[in-house]
């Protein structure tokens, strides 16, 4: 028998003969109420569900919907911006969009999506059956989902944060941001941090001990390498933004002193908790994307993926100097000449291992046979796009020409050409690439072009400009300029800020081609996608469009890199690369060899019951104890249930009964 | 529309398309060599001393040599889409080649050297950047929210205390100027973009940076380091005068401000004492017993002090440097630095303007001042309220303030 | 299989071996048939937990180590501080290490009598320490360091108040597990739950030594 996805602790023994019966404490003998959940269709399936493809779309819809939501706030901060002078937006409501805009993008969109992506195809890409611990998985999306929520809330309850995603002390202290806007920012970072350390343990765990046999790490897919230092950044990166939010908010609700000037207190003290924290940030929302870019290139120029082990090695090596360039972010904060040098230093050479991957990806195409598909378009807008963000980078590091350009409109152009034109663009990248993997339909491949055309317009029109705008003297996060600053001649700052503002509509109506794409996909054509509609390489692909539950009728053996390639391609006698099988038969062979038991982990609704006392207690902080204490009752009664709960359940404990499901589960 | 993978020939229907990839960025490059504005105010690309001068120089062939390397790249990839493009007469599949180390290793060290290269000057520009002359002029530089303070620790009034001013530092032309930087609230950042860099002002540390204009003339800067709600309007402009005319001044500064002699203005003068001196310094006036007035805004207001105004007309901004306290007439006049010496002339004020500050400060500037709002504060100001003045009072004010040169 | 050390392995038996090998030009590994780190899932968390749980008290202690002299009109450490109390209540908690151990090594033997006695007793060790703690916070406190004092109030009582909350959820953890081996659910191929709260014991106190030389023993 074979026990695939049991996260129970393995035994270190043999077990004795007749110890190993009773270990399993089931629901109905503890609170005797609650029967589990096993509804394979409607919203019950998904609500009490544990399988991480379930959870990986929920992750990624529902941070697609904040995508929307930041991007409409950006929408209305370039609106304002459009000509000197605007009157759109108050101060304050300016000040309140930017604030959400980032926290939103980066918290709450790509963060989670990138999540929810590797939730998705990290098992898939690895031969795995589920994540290593499947209810931690959906106490993460669920504590996500709090925190997004939560943050949102103060809209409604007097005004939203308003001191910058950086939340800089002593402005964001009780005396200098009053209301709750802030406490509301703190505690939900607070909850969005607790889904990504429990997300970012459970995969490194699925990713290390998991793989199907013969997948050595160095024949592991990329987008699982890239996103296993992501986790590898997000266990270590998390806990210091948790303690700078511990500090801020027990200053903010205890009248603590940490960051009070008039106690002593070093207002850059939080610089460097946040910066620390931010600057592995940025490579734990980028490098995903470099993943994704590493898998699609080489399936459209039909060639494996140039110098594998430079891209992984390159990979980790930002992952490690990501950890010793944080105060690159505050070259103008007044560390020193020493400090700032050396910095300056670290951060040049974080460039060598990323521009080895810019290298490899054009390598990749180099001597190909490139198909431009939507989703190789987006990869290669990636590659360009990217390399202006990561060239803008280094004229950061000269820290002494960052004095002029950190602040200004250049920095905000350099980090959304990274963020937007690299993080993004890969990711609408795997959207086109992985439709079909998730949804056994393919999104709409004309629409597809328009949506990278226009976004890749409006990109460049309303980022490019703020280079201009930047390094002549706009700073960041004015809620207004002044006809005065603008400058003479044609190019004036005013008629680039409406080029700008004119961009964003152009990106806004891109994005509004892929969200048409998806309904008119989804709803109105019938059409099946081919089990392999990309020839693609790699593990994923070895199974079903959608995936069955339990991914794998068998867990096919890894002998090289691309393996779904090479069971496909084989050379002929004359060492031509001929097809040998396709697709379909490769599946065929997994399924008459299928594994007779397959156990797979059962629904639970614990999570979501510990998940739920969450933002009662940080809403308890803000207003009264008496919340917080409905909530600590939710969670201490939710971890209990939790933890008296086996992972898979006895047929008896089912609501309704029946045995472990095996059927397909189709997500479509 | 593609559908299927096994068969993708319709996509070789239009292939040329894709050469148009390096269209858009060769044209963005175009467009950022010539697409600059002139004469913007807050250009970092138009230095006019010599520290600015030293960071563009150090970062102008930084600037070029990332430019070439990104035309490299997307030459590269334009080469790419035109060359390896899926045609119909390619039916092979290409080479699976997996990698060629010996390149990897040479395209590893190639762009470290050259990073190297960068670093080396870099590290001498820090350095270089960061000596301080000895035995320059210094002065305080002070950030609250909303406007700076400016003090001449080296330069005594008649009072016996330095000169203080605010909104515009005023400066010798062709001589290095030490400053020293702090807050007074929250973190805001010095930067006068034709001068030098950004220097952050953090509370309950100094920082120093050194400054220099090569000719006489205004520098326009602003708060480059979020500080709350008027971040925006937190503006400073560094005027830099001749030997002769920065002598001028500094006597004029040194000056107490003179009783008025109209009545209107005597009439403003006493409204100014009862409603403003208890924040706003000016030295020189003195009470119904003869004692001068001194301005204690630590009880009003969260930052501790209000710009003093003892030679408010000698400046061309107020209100953190936000509005313009001279008409458009005068400021285009290129003898206008004659203006810091003297006070503005009579015709010069922009009344209307400073009229509208007075009748609702708050409502043309976003500050913290609405009473009901101040519980986080111990209901001091940040920022100026709202005093309620009638017309007649806005008038009496102005006569008196048109005195203060 | 049911005694498999790694979910990898089950898999590896259950992939039938009819699999077709690679084409000739690919390199043929051997089947790997362990996961890359020899742990179990569960310990493999923890140690990335107790990973991450170092960076948080990392970030606590150089919070109070820039702090701790910045007493403002408040008491001083040295006024505060009474170094043989705390050091016997360091020594209580390092005692509780040891029977930590014993507790795991009972739980390895399957005896559950002794898991059972060494778990309360850690508890009980646990406890005390949290009591001379709760003591030692009073008498601060009556002393005139309140948390809202001063930057190093702020920041001891932060920084101790997060070991000590660590200390109770062990405590509890411990509590839980006594109680499960009462009811005999803690079975021989479930004593690694015994020793992932080891781990876990363990990292508090290591922690706490940590805490007690930087905090107590070098002088601000």
């Amino acid at each position: 028998m074979a026990i695939v996805e049991q996260p129970t602790p393995s035994p270190s023994l043999p077990v004795p003969a007749g110890e190993a019966a009773p270990l399993a404490v089931t629901p109905t003998t503890t609170l005797g109420v609650f029967k589990r959940p096993v509804e394979a269709t409607g919203w019950r399936s998904w609500v009490f569900t544990v399988d991480h493809k379930k959870l990986g779309i929920m992750y990624s819809v529902t941070a697609f919907v904040f995508f929307l939501v930041g991007g409409i706030e950006a929408l209305f901060i370039r609106l304002q911006l459009a000509q000197p002078d605007g009157t759109l937006l108050s101060a304050d409501m300016y000040n309140q969009l930017f604030t959400m805009h980032a926290t939103t993008m980066i918290f709450l969109f790509v963060m989670p999506i990138t999540t929810g992506l590797a939730n998705y195809f990290v098992p898939l890409q690895i031969g795995a059956r589920d994540v290593a611990f499947p209810r931690l998985n959906a106490f993460g999306y669920w504590c996500f989902l709090a925190g997004g929520l939560f943050l949102y809330i103060s809209a409604f309850t007097g005004g939203m944060a308003d001191g910058g995603w950086f939340m800089y002390s002593p402005n964001s202290g009780p005396m200098f941001s009053p209301g709750h806007g802030v406490d509301f920012w703190v505690l939900a970072l607070q909850m969005t941090g607790i889904a990504s350390l429990t997300s970012s343990i459970n995969l490194i765990v699925t990713v290390l001990n998991m793989r199907a046999p013969g997948m050595s790490l160095m024949k592991m897919p990329v987008f699982t390498w890239m996103s296993l230092v992501t986790q590898f950044l997000l266990v270590f990166a998390i806990p210091v933004i948790t303690v700078a939010l511990f500090l801020l908010s027990f200053q903010r609700l205890f009248g603590a002193t940490f960051f009070d000037p008039n106690f002593g207190a070093d207002p850059l003290l939080w610089q460097h908790l946040f910066w620390i924290f931010g600057h592995p940030e940025v490579y734990i929302l980028i490098l995903p994307s470099f993943g994704l870019v590493s898998e699609i290139l080489p399936v459209f120029s039909r060639k494996p993926l140039f110098g594998y082990p430079f891209v992984v090695f390159s990979g980790a090596a930002i992952g490690f100097v990501g950890w010793g360039v944080w105060a690159h972010h505050m070259f103008a904060s007044g560390l020193g000449p020493a400090s700032v040098a050396a910095f300056s230093l670290t951060t040049m050479f974080i460039a060598v291992p990323t521009g080895v991957k810019i290298v490899n990806w054009i390598m990749t195409m180099w001597g190909g046979k490139l198909w431009f598909t939507t989703a190789m378009l987006f990869a290669m807008g990636l590659v360009v796009q990217f390399t202006i963000g990561g060239l803008s980078g280094v004229t950061h590091a000269v820290a002494p020409a960052d004095t002029q350009q950190t602040d200004t409109y250049y920095i905000v152009a350099h980090f959304h050409y990274v963020l937007f034109g690299g993080a993004v663009f890969g990711l609408f990248g795997a959207f086109y690439y992985w439709w079909p993997k998730v949804f056994g339909k393919q999104l709409n491949e004309p629409l597809g072009k328009w949506n990278f055309w226009l976004m890749v317009i409006g990109m460049n029109l309303t980022f490019g400009p703020m280079h201009i705008l930047g390094l002549q003297g706009q700073p960041r996060r004015m809620y207004l300029y002044d006809e005065n600053m603008v400058g003479s001649g044609f190019f004036t700052l005013s008629f680039w800020n409406f080029m700008a503002t004119l961009g964003a509509l152009i990106l806004a109506v891109g994005v509004l081609c892929f969200v048409v794409n998806v309904v008119r996909t989804s709803w109105f054509s019938k059409v099946r996608a081919p089990l392999d509609p990309w020839d693609a390489r790699s593990y994923e692909w070895m199974t079903s469009s959608p995936p069955k539950e339990h991914n794998f009728d068998s867990i096919p053996a890894v002998h090289s890199l691309d393996e779904f390639f090479h069971r496909k391609y084989q050379e002929d006698e004359h060492g031509q690369l001929t097809k040998m099988a396709t697709a379909e038969e490769i599946l065929d062979d997994l399924e008459t060899h299928a594994d007779e038991h397959i156990h797979m982990p059962d629904m639970s609704y614990w999570p979501l019951v510990v998940a739920a006392g969450l933002p009662l207690i940080a809403l308890g902080l803000i207003y009264s104890y008496v919340i917080s204490g409905v909530g600590a009752v939710l969670v201490l009664l939710g971890a209990y249930g939790w933890a008296q709960e086996p992972a898979s359940a006895d047929p008896e404990d089912l609501e309704p009964p029946s045995g472990p499901s095996q059927e397909l589960a189709t997500v479509g | 529309m593609a559908r299927a993978g096994a068969d993708h020939a319709q996509h070789r229907a239009h292939p040329r398309r894709r050469r148009w990839l390096a269209v858009p960025a060769l044209a963005a490059l175009t467009v950022a060599l010539g697409g600059c504005a002139s004469d913007a105010p807050q250009d970092s690309l138009n230095p006019q001393g010599p520290q600015a001068r030293t960071i563009d120089d150090l970062i102008m062939p930084i600037f070029a040599v990332a430019g070439v390397v990104l035309l490299i790249v997307v030459v590269a990839i334009g080469y790419c889409v035109f060359r390896f493009r899926d045609r119909p007469d390619r039916d092979e599949m290409p080479e699976q080649t997996h990698g060629k180390p010996a390149l990897e290793i040479g395209l590893t060290i190639a762009p470290a050297v050259l990073l190297a290269v960068i670093g080396v000057f870099t590290v001498k520009t820090i350095f270089d950047l960061d000596e301080q002359p000895n035995d320059a002029l210094q002065i305080d530089v002070v950030g609250q929210q909303w406007w700076w303070e400016f003090t001449y620790p080296a330069l005594a009034t008649e009072t016996g205390g330095p000169i203080v001013t605010s909104g515009e530092m005023v400066i010798p032309a062709g001589e290095p100027i030490a400053l020293r930087l702090t807050s007074r609230d929250v973190i805001h950042s010095f930067w006068i973009p034709p001068l030098n860099g950004k220097r952050d002002t953090v509370p309950g540390r100094v920082h120093t940076l050194t400054m220099e204009a090569d000719e006489p003339g205004e520098y326009w800067g602003q708060c480059a380091e979020f500080c709350g709600l008027s971040h925006a309007n937190m503006r400073m402009r560094v005027v830099a005068l001749s030997a002769e005319d920065w002598d001028r001044w500094v006597a004029n500064q040194q000056r107490l401000a003179a009783e008025p002699t109209d009545e209107q203005a005597l009439a403003g003068m006493e409204q100014f004492t009862g409603l403003c001196a208890s924040c706003h310094q000016v030295n020189g006036l003195v009470d119904a017993e003869g004692e001068p007035v001194i301005a204690d805004a630590a009880t009003q207001v969260v930052a501790g002090v209000a710009p003093d105004l003892t030679h408010l007309m000698s400046r061309t901004t107020f209100a953190g440097g936000t509005f313009d306290l001279k008409v458009p007439e005068c400021t285009n006049d290129p003898e206008y630095t004659a203006e810091y010496v003297t006070g503005t002339a009579d015709n010069c004020l922009n009344e209307a303007e400073l009229e509208e500050w007075l009748r609702n400060p708050p409502a043309k500037k976003p500050m913290f001042s609405d009473p009901e709002n101040l519980e986080s504060t111990d209901g001091l100001y940040r920022g100026m309220p709202n005093l309620g003045l009638s017309e007649d009072q806005i008038d009496q004010l102005v006569a008196y303030l048109r005195t203060l040169k | 299989m049911a005694d498999v050390t790694l979910p990898a392995a089950g898999v590896a038996a259950a992939a039938p071996a009819e699999h077709e090998p690679g084409p000739a030009h690919v390199e043929h590994g051997p089947v790997d048939s362990h996961g890359t780190t020899g742990l179990s899932n569960n310990k493999l968390a923890m140690w990335l937990f107790l990973g991450s749980d170092c960076l948080l008290f990392g970030g606590l202690i150089s919070t109070y180590m820039l702090y701790r002299g910045r007493t403002q009109n408040g008491p001083k450490p040295d006024q505060l501080y009474e170094i043989p109390f705390t050091s016997v209540s360091s020594f209580v908690l390092l005692m509780s290490s040891l029977t930590m151990v014993l507790a795991v090594s009972a739980a390895r033997r399957h005896d559950h009598q002794r898991t059972r006695l060494w778990l309360v007793t850690t508890a009980l060790l646990g406890a005390t320490f949290i009591g001379g703690q709760v003591f030692e916070f009073t008498s601060f406190y009556r002393e005139g360091l309140g948390f809202t004092t001063s930057l190093f109030g702020s920041s001891f009582y932060t920084l101790t108040g997060f070991h000590g909350a660590h200390v109770t959820l062990g405590i509890i953890m411990l509590l839980s597990l006594a109680a499960m081996t009462l009811r005999g659910r803690i079975p021989g191929d479930r004593a690694e739950v015994v020793e992932l709260v080891g781990l876990y014991w363990h990292f508090v106190d290591i922690v706490w030594i940590v805490i007690f030389t930087l905090v107590y023993l070098i002088p601000a």
